[in-house]
């Protein structure tokens, strides 16, 4: 698995956590009594907060291994130079892609139950759970396309 | 229209280039061992840029590396 590839596993890994944790918190919430609006901005907060956190922390973690592991590998203490070249870029603009039209459709959705009369706490927590599932959904197109193969156009 | 698609020849001019490892062309060209490999097998068409680079490499002319060819006509 190349460096690049590592890392997006790393952000996947974060954000499928990050989910759990949203969903399992939204549901007992909204089953035990209901949505309430300080207990909900206070979840997104975590949520948005956690995602950020992890990801850097993933990061950081990533690097530290595989340079631990380079210099196992090479037996030298010369620091390892991980480039992205035009494939990597090619991957990540389609993932990138990916995420976008995710997230677009999810916030449609999101928006149709307030039109069927939700209350806008419902279309905001759809939001931000369309916004981190689009995260995994751009990661996971990612790792398919750097299995499969990817082209031009 | 045909289907056509970019081929290559770098696992050929690689042991004609003393069994260049890919590492080492990957080093050459400026991109990572594993955009050489998907470059070998098929599954990533370079930039023109980058192709140029592998046939200078090589020090041969871009169409000794790639060719765009139908299954039929590599046959």
């Amino acid at each position: 698995m190349s460096y690049r590839e590592t890392n997006i596993f790393v952000s996947l890994a974060s954000s499928l956590l990050v989910l759990g944790y949203y969903l399992v918190s939204w549901l007992q919430m909204y089953q035990e009594e209901g949505l309430n609006s300080a207990k909900v901005f206070r979840l997104w907060l975590i949520v948005i907060v956690a995602t950020i956190v992890l990801n850097i922390l993933g990061n950081i973690l990533t690097n530290i291994v595989l340079s631990i592991a380079h210099a196992i590998k090479t037996q030298s203490k010369e620091e390892p130079h991980f480039i992205e070249d035009e494939r990597d870029k090619l991957v990540e603009l389609k993932g990138v892609k990916a995420a976008y039209i995710t997230f677009s459709i999810g916030v449609f959705l999101s928006m149709l139950t307030f039109v069927f009369g939700q209350p806008p706490l419902v279309m905001f927590s759809l939001i931000i759970f369309f916004s981190v599932t689009a995260e995994i959904v751009g990661d996971i197109f990612q790792l398919y396309l750097y299995r499969r193969g990817v082209r031009y156009g | 229209m045909d289907k056509r698609r970019v081929r290559n020849n770098i696992r050929k001019l690689r042991f004609y280039q003393d069994e260049m490892t890919q590492e080492q062309l990957a080093e050459k060209v400026g991109v990572t061992r594993q955009t050489i490999i998907a470059i070998e097998g098929g599954k990533y068409a370079p930039s023109l840029e980058l192709a140029f680079r592998i046939a200078l490499a090589f020090g041969v002319p871009l169409g000794e590396v790639f060719s765009y060819t139908s299954d039929e006509e590599s046959a």
